[in-house]
């Protein structure tokens, strides 16, 4: 049995095989077991332990090695600091702070704490404008906008969607333009041909306008969201690991596995595929801000899900207050600036100590 | 007489490119018998690697293709074999070791992982045992502390114990012949010695048949116990090694110009000999005998007529005018 398969190869088949069953649960008995995302979830999460952090835990000298050299790169080190205490904020936060959807008209438009404003009400019985200040206080520390929402409840329950968005799709994208590149270059021909030309068609294909009649037709729904982004999405990363790849096809060890009795599967899976490791967890990085900018952008004009509070979400109520209160679009502002700028650093970082040119 | 293991019939396998047909292997016949080492000596471009590429069904294809010949193994003819069986037979009864190990082994997992795999590939085997057979691999082909060897990377080896690792791992299924392309090309001489022992050592152990593939003159004199001599994509001699080193009566011009150009320790010499012009274009190829443009020796036929075997004595056949009936008539 396990010489086939192995123990990985089993454990991946006994997940498949579970969220099969819970997905024919869904449709058939009628209640809803789990909601969409957690698929995605456990999916990706049972990949990543099943096959990430074994060779992890097997190499441990080599990631110290890596991990020493990252560490000269200060940015890279910040970035990940911030990234790390984003996910932090995104998993504890949402239970210390307000609901982010509670609407409270009494206390709109409050600033930041340590800020004051000045405005002018026009006040209803006395018919007249008067200036009002107003003062910021330590039960929003953020402030409120222009429906009395906390702005810091939206600020971390935005921080979640955007990381979930950003890995989940990121991961479907990675997956799939990986193998497609991998197959292409190693098949080569035909295959390589049709793979390719289908590749530009994808690149060519206005995505978002996809994904706008996509959430258009089947509703606003981040699991619908993070699909459409990750099945558009793996283009790049199948050119890149493609080329990638055609060198290392030509080189010995793969002809030394063939003639060793390899099929071809699993000279992709065991011999193209962990050669370009190094190349996938840079791509990974530097393409989760894409991924969540998308996301942003798409709530902003008005597509995203209504169900969960986004930054792009804040960012909309925000710009159509930016007269009166600023900080509305500032704040979610600043943090996809920062979140973005976080992930290219770490990204930087990476591509530095894995090249082994680079003098680190 | 032992039994003979591999032959090969009139094998063809020629690329088509865009500038013409390159006939890289153009109709050569030999065999080789259970626990014999058989030389392919040749220069560089000849077809030696082709021909060896050709036996496990590893040419590219396109631009090349076997166009004709049978290569029986075993009465199979792995020529037609379907590719699932021919998967089987490759490691398992007929592996290949690489001129370069270094970058014939994976750089991203340890080689005793390699060897580990390799085993579990071909047989059921538990990962535990695997290793264990994998220590006692690295230990046959002389690694000291293999215990420790297995856990390295390539990149962590010198490139002799490279080599030694990549024969313990074509030799991890037990295969019947191993095909071994110019193997102490990448390493010195100190290594190349200690490597051909190992070779040696095989061939008396498991009973091993060999087609060691070079282009040195001197080791097919170490190890070899048939020579055969290629020369674009033909075979112009094949003989058994004692009887083409001791008896040069017959020898092809084109060998006695190979064994001119090994450097002779006991003689004072300037410069060493080397054969004037260079291999011809496998594409565009002389008329008659391929080598006659280079030959000292040649004749008025040589450049109309293609020789025919010659078999000059018992297992030793030239391809050359010289001893043929016509050649011999002027």
């Amino acid at each position: 049995m396990t010489k086939r398969f192995g123990m990985r190869n089993l454990a991946l088949i006994v997940l498949a095989l579970m969220l099969g069953s819970t997905v024919l649960l869904d449709i058939f008995v009628i209640e809803t077991v789990v909601e969409p995302l957690v698929y995605l979830y456990i999916a990706l999460g049972g990949i990543f332990i099943i096959y990430v952090i074994p060779p992890l835990y097997a190499s441990r000298r080599l990631v110290s090695y890596y991990w020493q050299r990252v560490k000269r790169n200060r940015l890279a080190v910040a970035g990940l600091g911030f990234i790390l205490f984003l996910i932090l904020l995104a998993i504890v936060g949402p239970f210390f702070t307000a609901d982010p959807t509670a609407v409270s008209f009494e206390e709109k438009n409050i600033p930041p704490v340590g800020f004051t404003l000045k405005e002018s009400i026009y006040e209803l019985e006395t018919g007249q404008f008067i200036t009002r200040t107003a003062t910021g206080y330590w039960q929003h520390p953020l402030g409120t906008d222009n429906k009395g929402r906390d702005l810091l409840a939206m600020i971390i329950s935005g921080a979640g969607v955007s990381l979930q968005v950003g890995l989940l799709a990121t991961g479907i994208a990675l997956a799939l333009g990986t193998l497609i590149g991998v197959v292409s270059a190693y098949l080569g021909g035909k295959t390589d041909n049709i793979l390719m030309r289908f590749t530009d068609i994808m690149m060519t294909f206005p995505f978002f306008l996809l994904l706008v009649l996509i959430v258009f037709i089947f509703g606003a729904n981040l699991a619908i969201i993070v699909l459409v982004i990750g099945l558009t999405g793996w283009t790049g990363t199948a050119r890149l690991i493609r080329s990638e790849t055609l060198s290392l096809r030509t080189r010995d060890f793969i002809m030394a596995a063939r003639a060793l009795g390899a099929s071809d599967g699993r000279i992709v899976l065991t011999h193209l595929v962990p050669n370009v490791i190094s190349l996938i967890i840079v791509i990974a990085t530097l393409s989760i801000p894409g991924v969540i900018v998308a996301e942003a952008a798409l709530s902003f004009i008005g597509l995203g899900d209504p169900a969960v509070t986004s930054w792009g979400m804040v960012l909309r109520a925000g710009q159509q207050t930016l007269d009166t209160a600023w900080w509305v679009a500032v704040a979610p502002g600043m943090m996809l600036f920062l979140t973005v700028l976080a992930f290219n650093f770490v990204g930087d970082g990476l591509r530095d100590a894995f090249d082994p040119r680079s003098s680190l | 007489m032992k039994e003979t293991i591999l032959s090969i019939k009139n094998l063809k396998t020629y690329f088509f490119t865009r500038r013409g047909i390159v006939r890289a292997v153009d109709g050569i016949n030999f065999d080789i018998k259970k626990g014999e080492c058989l030389c392919l000596v040749g220069e560089s471009g000849c077809g030696k690697t082709v021909t060896a590429l050709s036996i496990l069904g590893l040419v590219d294809r396109p631009p090349g293709r076997i166009v004709g010949g049978e290569i029986n193994y075993d009465s199979i003819n792995l020529v037609s074999c379907p590719p699932a069986r021919m998967r089987q037979i490759r490691g398992r009864e007929i592996a290949m070791i690489f001129q370069d190990a270094q970058s014939a082994l994976n750089p991203v997992f340890t080689i005793g992982d390699q060897i580990v795999e390799q085993i579990r590939l071909h047989s059921e085997t538990s990962r535990r045992q695997a290793r264990e057979m994998a220590i006692d691999l690295l230990k046959e082909v002389g690694i000291p502390a293999p215990q420790e060897a297995a856990n390295y990377y390539p990149h962590q080896l010198s490139g002799g114990m490279r080599q030694r690792a990549m024969i313990a791992m074509s030799l991890s299924c037990d295969p019947r012949v191993l095909i071994a392309d110019e193997p102490t090309t990448a390493v010195d001489v100190t290594i190349k010695a200690q490597i051909l022992d190992i070779f040696q050592r095989l061939k008396e152990s498991r009973q091993i048949s060999l087609l060691f593939i070079t282009h040195e003159m001197g080791l097919v004199s170490e190890i070899g116990d048939r020579v055969a001599v290629m020369y674009a994509g033909k075979i112009v001699e094949i003989a058994r090694v004692s009887e083409l080193l001791t008896n040069p009566i017959f020898q092809h011009p084109y060998t006695s110009s190979l064994i001119k150009c090994l450097p002779d320790i006991t003689q004072e010499r300037e410069r060493l000999e080397s054969i004037p012009g260079t291999v011809p274009s496998l594409i565009d190829l002389p008329s008659g005998c391929f080598f006659h443009p280079r030959c000292a020796k040649a004749m008025a036929i040589c450049r109309e007529k293609e020789p025919p075997p010659v078999s000059v004595t018992k297992g030793h056949t030239v391809f050359c005018h010289l001893y043929s009936a016509q050649g011999m008539k002027k």
